[in-house]
């Protein structure tokens, strides 16, 4: 690594830079400018959050708070837990722990950096991941690893059975730096009695190793209080997934980002609540006039992202759909499969509901509510079994009315590109063109911006939707 | 050793040829995780299948995606030429990824290329976990397989046909315990490459036939006197998947090294523990078979797997270790580095290479990393006896 980069706290880095960019908007217009200047490789992704209005505004202020709360665990004698984006930090919040998302931070770092987070990817693959392994862990993981970041107490993942590279970053993190780390760990199938069971008993063992590890016992009665906001929340995600049907969707493409990058980070948390409310509030404005989301106002196209988005330096990727005129009805990141869902009738059976009666009753709520997060629910098994990747990817491209089905993902993605192909000739049979990404979605170094976004357009012109 | 040697060097050996004319049926599986006992106390032949004599990869390339190690992508392309034809049967299990993923690449597969996919072809669903809940979703999925056996092949598995299954593995197990012990001796008689033929022999031969066939080669091993390793350094192979005799006869073709230990799926891996022979037979399998903890899916399980292969490589007085893993096979990849780190802060010299599987492709640029390692444990060596 290079010497000036280990000059620097990566997450007093971050975390200063997102609370800088959070105050922005509380600045005069000069001011604002003014700033831009000195943020040229930054400027897009602020530019675009602060133009948003209030929704962008919190979102903003969400992330600085993520950073904040890393920042200050260890002051406030909280435990920091590195996790995963498909773990729910719902239950590290019931119990007082600092959850630190890894791929938020890669994300975050992606966004952010002009050089991304090459410098700690590198790294990482320097202490032996391979480089073969993901990229969204093996940036964050690669600061971790170089102790640039805020001491990890514990590790929780839940990818065994579903990711076997990201249940392996933490498996060789966790013994790297000789911290303590259970996995929860999924069968093939969902939604029959087997199960469901087993993710029950898998959950109780956490609980069990958090509460070891952290000290706090887990209390039912503030467990009630996050579970009650879970459900206010899922109520917002479904007025968004409402709106995100309407043609033209009234929801901008980096709204779908917002609602899953919010829901990782602060599930269960009021914060996520006010941007929630607040992105609701500013869609239904559009919504009443027939307004599309897009800044033009115009709908061309729209897409179902059927894997991940892109995330590479300044949203470079939601930049591109704005110009084309594209609507993004989503991706596997954003859909939360709850049972008060617009798409509840057509995947039922392998969503989850939300019962606070009793603290077994809860439980059993967060445990199924886990096992439909990103990737846990849909690609645990084969793809073109019942409640797997393809059965909700037509569902999703059908009742929003997509025009085609986009993957996206990272080399690293062993599971997905273990099946990707026979999947995009399956979707294609369904009468959806169907397009695989080959970028990384965190590593423009695999492929750069430029070249995908040639080979979209390609993809779009010679299938005639553009 | 012929029937060894033609038994791990051939897809359809003498072996499967012989077992085929009698019209019983065969069953091909790809994980250590899949219990041949269950196929074999019905009169039922299981194979685990290997990669070898793969000639191209264009079917594997077609339905599988570029980030994939090349051992399944083998597997499947085999599949697709028709070399699995014998099979009746198939059980895929999520031994990793790569792996997981033959299951729809080899059926879908099977619509462009009619027939290759056997009558029964099973998903079976192994945890990663080794106790409680994990043990007991493992125990339930053998007693499905169980049925769907029972049902498809007509056959009835019953506790006690179980156990005499279990004493005729154990039988074998025993004596490839002994052949190994053979290995830790100062004057080692056999080289790793026939004890790598006979054992991967085991996973197709029909065991009666190859307990036989072993206990005459143990005799024959018992008698020998002239020393393999005088003077060669003593490695061992530890890593990802192989099925490779080349592989072992690559090192042992330098004239300066004898493998006297393996770590992989296909070598003498669980041989170090039988399956116990009282109780309820299905628990006694799912112990044996979930929880030895040896393959690195199982994962938090680091610090058992290194004090094993620690206690291996003192038994076998190794001298060096080869880590291999095939390119995008992570889990043995991160793992060898952190085999690396601890073995070379104790003194053990390791070589990590990545490669990919297949008819040796590698072989020059491996042969120049073997032979710059070899150099290095001469230097160790030389130094050690100057100080």
């Amino acid at each position: 690594m290079r010497p000036e980069i280990k000059e620097y706290n990566y997450d007093w880095l971050m975390g200063r830079a997102l609370r800088t960019a959070a105050n922005l908007p509380r600045g005069t217009k000069k001011e604002i400018g003014h700033t831009y200047q000195y943020i040229p490789y930054f400027k897009d992704i602020v530019k675009s959050l602060v133009d948003l209005g209030d929704p962008g505004f919190q979102t903003l202020d969400m992330l600085a708070t993520y950073y904040e709360n890393i920042l200050s665990a260890r002051e406030k004698g909280k435990k920091l837990c590195a996790t995963t984006f498909c773990n729910s930090p719902v239950i590290l919040y019931a119990m007082d722990i600092v959850p630190v998302t890894l791929e938020m931070l890669t994300t975050i770092g992606s966004l952010v950096w002009k050089r991304g987070m090459f410098d700690y990817m590198d790294f990482c693959v320097e202490t032996g991941m391979p480089e073969t392994s993901c990229s969204s862990q093996r940036g964050a993981q690669g600061a971790l690893l170089s102790g640039l970041c805020e001491k990890i107490d514990f590790a929780i993942c839940d990818t065994p059975g579903v990711c076997d590279t990201n249940a392996n970053a933490f498996a060789f993190l966790t013994e790297y730096l000789n911290i303590p780390f259970f996995q929860l760990n999924y069968p093939s199938s969902i939604g029959d009695r087997r199960s469901q069971k087993y993710h029950v008993d898998d959950y109780k063992g956490m609980i069990a190793f958090a509460e070891a590890q952290s000290g706090n016992r887990l209390d039912y009665d503030r467990l009630a209080e996050v579970l009650a906001e879970v459900d206010k929340q899922d109520a917002l995600i479904a007025d968004l997934e409402d709106m995100l049907m309407l043609k033209p969707t009234p929801i901008n493409p980096i709204y779908n980002m917002m609602l899953y990058g919010g829901r990782f980070c602060f599930s269960g948390h009021p914060q996520y609540t006010k941007l929630l409310e607040s992105m609701v509030t500013s869609a239904k404005e559009k919504a009443i006039t027939g307004v599309s989301g897009l800044k033009n106002g115009k709908e061309n196209l729209r897409i179902y992202m059927s894997y991940i988005d892109h995330y590479t330096a300044d949203l470079n990727f939601f930049h591109y759909l704005e110009e084309r005129g594209i609507a993004s009805v989503g991706c596997i990141l954003s859909k939360n499969f709850r049972d008060n869902s617009p798409y509840a009738d057509a995947l039922a059976g392998s969503l989850y509901g939300i019962d606070t009666t009793s603290p077994d009753a809860m439980l059993d709520s967060l445990a199924q509510m886990n096992a439909r997060l990103p990737m846990v629910r849909s690609i645990r098994g084969p793809y073109d079994k019942k409640g797997m990747w393809l059965e909700e990817s037509l569902t999703f491209a059908k009742m929003y009315q997509a025009d085609c089905v986009i993957y996206n993902g990272t080399p690293g993605c062993r599971n997905t590109w273990g099946m990707l192909k026979p999947y995009a000739r399956d979707i294609e049979k369904h009468g959806y063109p169907c397009h695989i990404m080959n970028d990384d979605a965190f590593d423009d170094r695999v492929e750069s911006w430029e070249a995908t976004r040639e080979r979209l357009d390609e993809f779009f012109n010679i299938r005639g939707l553009l | 050793m012929d029937i060894f040697y033609d038994a791990a060097t051939k897809i359809k050996c003498k072996s499967i040829e012989d077992w085929q004319a009698t019209g019983k049926p065969i069953v091909g599986y790809t994980c250590s995780y899949t219990p041949a006992e269950i196929f074999h106390c019905v009169d039922i032949l299981p194979v685990r299948l290997k990669g070898i004599e793969t000639e191209g990869m264009e079917i594997g390339d077609t339905y599988y995606g570029p980030f994939i190690c090349s051992f399944p992508k083998c597997l499947l392309q085999l599949a697709g030429k028709e070399k699995f034809k014998f099979l009746d049967g198939a059980i895929i299990t999520p031994g990793c990824d790569g792996m997981r993923r033959l299951d729809e690449c080899w059926r879908k597969a099977g619509d462009d290329y009619k027939g290759i996919v056997p009558d029964f072809f099973y998903y079976f669903d192994v945890p990663h976990k080794s106790e409680g809940h994990g043990l007991a979703w493992y125990i339930e999925e053998l007693r499905i397989l169980i049925k769907k056996i029972e049902a498809q092949f007509n056959v009835t598995v019953t506790d006690e046909k179980l156990s005499e299954s279990i004493k005729a593995y154990n039988k074998g197990r025993r004596m490839l315990k002994e052949i190994e012990t053979l290995r830790y001796k100062e004057d080692v008689v056999v080289s790793g490459a026939e004890i790598f033929a006979a054992t991967v022999a085991g996973t197709v031969m029909q065991r009666d036939d190859y307990n036989k066939a072993l206990a005459q080669w143990l005799d024959e091993l018992k008698n020998r006197a002239t020393s393999l390793s005088a003077g060669k350094k003593r490695l061992m192979v530890i890593g990802s998947i192989s099925d490779e005799i080349e592989l072992f006869q690559m090192l042992e073709d330098t004239n300066d090294a004898i493998v006297v230990g393996e770590n992989l799926c296909f070598g003498i891996r669980y041989e170090g523990n039988e399956i116990e022979e009282d109780g309820n037979p299905v628990e006694a399998i799912a112990r044996h078979y979930l929880q030895s903890s040896v393959c690195p899916r199982m994962y938090g399980k680091y610090k058992e797997r290194f004090a094993l292969l620690k206690q291996k490589l003192d038994a076998a007085r190794v001298d060096g270790v080869m880590m291999q893993n095939i390119r995008f096979c992570d889990l043995h990849g991160a793992e060898n580095s952190l085999f690396e780190r601890d073995l070379e802060a104790i003194g053990m010299p390791c070589l990590k290479v990545e490669r990919e599987y297949g008819p040796m492709i590698d072989v020059g640029r491996m042969k120049l990393r073997i032979n710059a390692f070899l150099e290095r444990l001469d230097a160790g060596a030389k130094k050690k006896m100057a100080s």
